[in-house]
């Protein structure tokens, strides 16, 4: 007991510093609110513990401690999930634990249960039955299965299964022995578990039918002692869920999603997907109480509780969860076994049978073991009826094991005694592997997952890594305090390039290609992702990345592009280095929000990355190099093309579209490769490896240079590149140049490249414009105040 | 930094889930070692037969064990070569806190204090039981559990 409260206590200060750790910084407001269910958690196992040693010293000392930690864990998780819930669990659970100090002052509870059987669970099916008429749903969802009202709601299906079981017990014990024809004997109890059943069907609760069910199936098994019982009714739940998989779409819904649920991750199967990668994000140790996210698996509090146990303490937390259940149901039977009477064995067993499955079906629900269904998991889950239901169970277990002093009943059959804790055992053995290969095996796959909104909430919390220009000018940065950090793009006409970050629209641009260094997932040591990932369950600070865009001359580019479509890639021919890359039209990233859907339908493309995506036939524009060098045959123009990099994709850290094959019909290049083929005559016929991505800040060491992806290559003789540039050359100047025009269904592009001749003594330049209209000379202008720009 | 500190409190709250179990698994343990020590020391109160066999001399025999087989079997605890004996005639076993008698289905049939025996019925000192031609008085020492030898250990529930 007091283990539990110890770990109890942990529990809640970890959730009370929780944000500390997810903010990185002392300076946080705490969590406070949930030590007042840590005190009435306190207040009820201190009062129930009391009165059990008081009246019952001599009874079962595991089944209480093992419930109120349990219960516990279920109430701070609640809390933890929606404060207002977790209010309501502890008054509850105060209720509860009066119950269990009314209870063990009534020694005559069993036989007034065996007695009145009839009275009880008639008066049950009526409660049950209210709720066709009366029905509400507090969550305001189409299963009316609650009655009540002003805010206290009450499940007449979770006392049902309770009187139920009692019934049951009650019937067998006094029947059994006297016949063994089953079918007569069985009459009553088939009608009134009929009855239930037709009863839960009308109000399509299904999840607790077949808890009925199973529960019906397991009593007359301990009171017969027959396999062939478990043998039908297994059989009987196959066919019923075969039926109802054809006659409710509920039901069709689950089993499919169960099946195949990766097929509409974001529909049908949501839920289960989200439980899964919040099991996933667990990993074996768990992020932390509080640290978590397993508020993104719709019915945390209820269904999917275990989902959220598993992110917050992992699989050694589930594991532990596991054990405890498993503690619980081996204690029953033991009570069960050496129950004084027929009644009280067939009612422990019933009652331990009934907790333990219920567990076992919702928690291999959330593993995706067994198929969905909407039950509770007893002790843990929220619910008022619940919670009272399992306690009752609890109580009424107590009780029998207190007779455990008297001679144990004899026992006629022992084999249910033995079968059924060993598939019970088998079932919590199960949930464990398969919590163990989704937290562990299959945890890393699921969790790069698009749909794994964790990745975009930890960028709230995470610094990522900014964006510099070759001067170290900040083009994009993240701004705000650690929990609203937001990426802002102080530069937002070059959004086609450095793209977005966005927790709907996901990544683009540069943004995309260099999430890992942004991220802070590459060029930290392992060790330190290894720490972070451990300690906050997210990625280390993001690196600051240094592109080789030279600001000033992109805001040239930028203004002399103005509103018309189009693009520039001005590089430095010697090394590669894009020193301004435009692509228009443009968009603001700072507006996704809104402009979101806009702009990624809008037929004019904004999003797209014309200058490295955007693919144009080449047309004339290579006409009066090709005549310079005396080239006119299909064969040797190829060649030509190949030489100058057409047919090769160019590999830079940033998306490009894949360049044509040789053997395509028609050539269509990217404003970016015109660049690299204008850069091979600037460059005495040496083709650069282009760049964007300079040298990415790493602590600390300071800033790490970038390798170009490729390197350069000689492609053509130097005497070839001198050839083209001095019968190009403009006037008087160091500059080449040469334009045309190009055509493809009913479009006009007019291209322009140019570049810095031998003469020239500065860094050799080389640009491509394009424009997506019939203005070679506006595209020429555009070129020539571009270099003039350049090698000031 | 929170971080760290959290993580060991991350630490000792799973520690703690263990320590629960790891409880409860040795206040099991401790069930198991103080069920069998309290059966250890459960003594079976001796019994002792004056049996008269047929055309033999009076004698007696004292039993420690708990099962105490009668007939003409050679491995039967009271034997005698007697033809109104059965091979395994009856039985005496101890168990519920008393001694019983049991007919083992045997051809003349078991009698106590004269009457034939049908279901196995509990022994009392100076019943009188007859088979076939033989005759016993049953006398029990009257201690029923000696004082345990070994140290139970402490109820369970007082340990947490």
């Amino acid at each position: 007991m007091i283990t539990a409260a110890v770990f109890l206590f942990t529990y809640s200060l970890v959730l009370t510093l929780s944000p500390a750790a997810r903010e990185r910084t002392w300076d946080v407001a705490y969590r406070w609110t949930h030590w007042l269910g840590f005190a009435s958690w306190c207040f009820s196992f201190g009062l129930a513990h009391w009165q059990i040693r008081k009246k019952a010293p001599e009874s079962d000392p595991y089944l209480l401690p093992v419930a109120a930690l349990l219960s516990g864990w279920g109430l701070i998780t609640i809390w933890r999930l929606l404060p207002d819930f977790g209010l309501r669990q502890a008054v509850w659970m105060v209720l509860c634990a009066l119950l269990i100090y009314l209870g063990l002052r009534k020694p005559g509870l069993l036989r007034a249960l065996r007695r009145y059987k009839y009275v009880w669970l008639v008066s049950g099916l009526l409660l049950m039955s209210l709720t066709l008429i009366f029905g509400t749903n507090p969550m305001g969802g189409s299963q009316r299965l609650w009655l009540g009202c002003c805010g206290f709601y009450f499940q007449p299906s979770e006392p049902l299964k309770l009187l139920l079981v009692v019934y049951l017990a009650a019937y067998l014990a006094d029947r059994m022995p006297l016949k063994l024809r089953l079918f007569t004997l069985l009459a009553p109890t088939v009608l009134l578990t009929g009855i239930a059943l037709l009863l839960l069907f009308v109000q399509r609760d299904l999840g607790t039918a077949s808890v009925f069910i199973f529960i019906y199936a397991s009593s007359l098994y301990f009171a017969s002692g027959r396999k062939r019982v478990l043998i039908a009714s297994g059989a009987l739940i196959l066919l019923g869920g075969l039926a109802a998989y054809f006659a409710f779409d509920v039901v069709r819904l689950r089993i499919d999603a169960w099946l195949n649920p990766w097929l509409d991750p974001s529909g049908r199967s949501y839920q289960i997907v989200q439980s899964l990668l919040a099991i996933a994000n667990g990993g074996i140790l768990g992020r932390g109480v509080g640290i978590g996210n397993p508020g993104l698996v719709p019915v945390a509090h209820s269904d999917f509780i275990f989902a959220s146990i598993a992110e917050e303490t992992g699989l050694a937390g589930t594991l532990g969860l596991l054990l405890a259940i498993g503690l619980f149901t081996a204690r029953g039977m033991v009570i069960a076994i050496s129950a004084a009477n027929r009644f009280q064995r067939l009612l422990a067993a019933g009652l331990t049978t009934y907790i333990s499955a219920q567990s076992i079906l919702i928690i291999g629900g959330n593993l995706r073991l067994l198929p969905l269904t909407g039950i509770t998991l007893p002790f843990v889950s929220y619910g008022g009826s619940s919670l009272v239901v399992s306690f009752l169970a609890v109580l009424i277990l107590v009780q029998i094991s207190l007779t455990e002093e008297e001679e144990p009943a004899p026992l006629p059959f022992t084999q249910p005694y033995r079968l059924l804790p060993v598939i019970l055992g088998v079932g919590i053995f199960a949930a464990a592997l398969v919590n163990g290969w989704w937290a562990v095996v299959r945890s890393p796959a699921l969790l790069s997952r698009t749909d794994n909104a964790r990745r975009s909430i930890a960028d709230r919390f995470v610094m990522r890594g900014s964006l510099f220009d070759q001067h170290n000018t900040p083009i994009t940065v993240t701004l705000g305090e650690s929990g609203s950090y937001r990426r802002t793009y102080l530069y937002p006409d070059l959004a086609p390039i450095t793209g977005y970050t966005h927790p709907s629209f996901g990544q683009a641009g540069l943004e995309s290609s260099l999430d890992n260094y942004l991220r802070g997932l590459q060029g930290n040591p392992t060790r330190l992702i290894w720490w972070n990932q451990m300690l906050y369950g997210t990625p280390p600070p993001g690196l600051d990345v240094r592109l080789t865009i030279n600001l000033v001359l992109q805001t040239r580019a930028d203004e002399l592009l103005g509103d018309r479509t189009g693009a520039v890639v001005l590089l430095n021919a010697e090394n590669g280095e894009i020193l301004a890359m435009a692509s228009h039209p443009s968009y603001d990233p700072n507006q996704l929000d809104q402009i979101g859907e806009t702009v990624a339908g809008s037929p004019s493309a904004p999003l797209l990355n014309r200058a490295t995506q955007g693919q144009y036939p080449p047309g004339e524009a290579l006409t009066p190099i090709l005549n310079v060098l005396g080239v006119s045959t299909e064969t040797e123009i190829r060649s030509i093309h190949a030489s100058l990099g057409l047919y090769e994709t160019p590999d830079l850290r940033m998306p490009v579209a894949v360049a044509s094959d040789p053997s395509d019909e028609s050539l269509l290049v990217s404003p970016l490769q015109m660049a690299l083929a204008a850069a091979t005559f600037s460059g005495d016929g040496i083709r650069p490896a282009a760049r964007i991505a300079q040298a990415v800040n790493i602590r600390p060491q300071g800033w790490v240079i970038l390798p170009p992806n490729s390197s350069a290559i000689e492609v053509l003789p130097a005497n070839d590149a001198l050839l083209v540039t001095e019968a190009l050359v403009i006037g008087k100047t160091n500059f080449w140049e040469c334009r045309g025009q190009a055509r493809r269904d009913g479009n006009i592009f007019s291209w322009y490249l140019a570049g810095t001749t031998v003469n020239w003594q500065g860094t050799p330049l080389a640009i491509a414009v394009v424009l997506e209209a019939n203005r070679p000379d506006l595209a020429e202008f555009i070129g020539q105040k571009m270099l003039e720009a350049a090698v000031k | 930094m929170s971080g760290p500190v959290l993580f060991v409190l991350r630490l000792l709250i799973t520690a703690s889930i263990y320590a629960f179990l790891a409880w409860a698994f040795w206040a099991l343990w401790r069930d198991v070692l103080q069920q069998s020590a309290l059966l250890a020391n459960r003594k079976i109160p001796t019994i002792s037969l004056n049996i008269r066999p047929a055309r033999e001399e009076l004698r007696v025999s004292h039993f420690i064990q708990p099962e105490i087989l009668i007939g003409r079997d050679l491995a039967a605890d009271v034997r005698a070569d007697d033809e109104t004996l059965s091979a395994r005639h009856a039985r005496l076993t101890y168990h519920h806190r008393q001694w019983w008698l049991e007919d083992l289905q045997s051809t003349n049939g078991t009698f106590l204090n004269r009457e034939r025996l049908y279901t196995p019925t509990v022994v009392v000192s100076g019943d009188r039981v007859d088979c076939g031609s033989m005759m016993f008085t049953i006398g029990l020492a009257m201690e029923g559990i000696n004082p345990p030898t070994q140290k139970i250990p402490a109820r369970i529930d007082e340990l947490d």
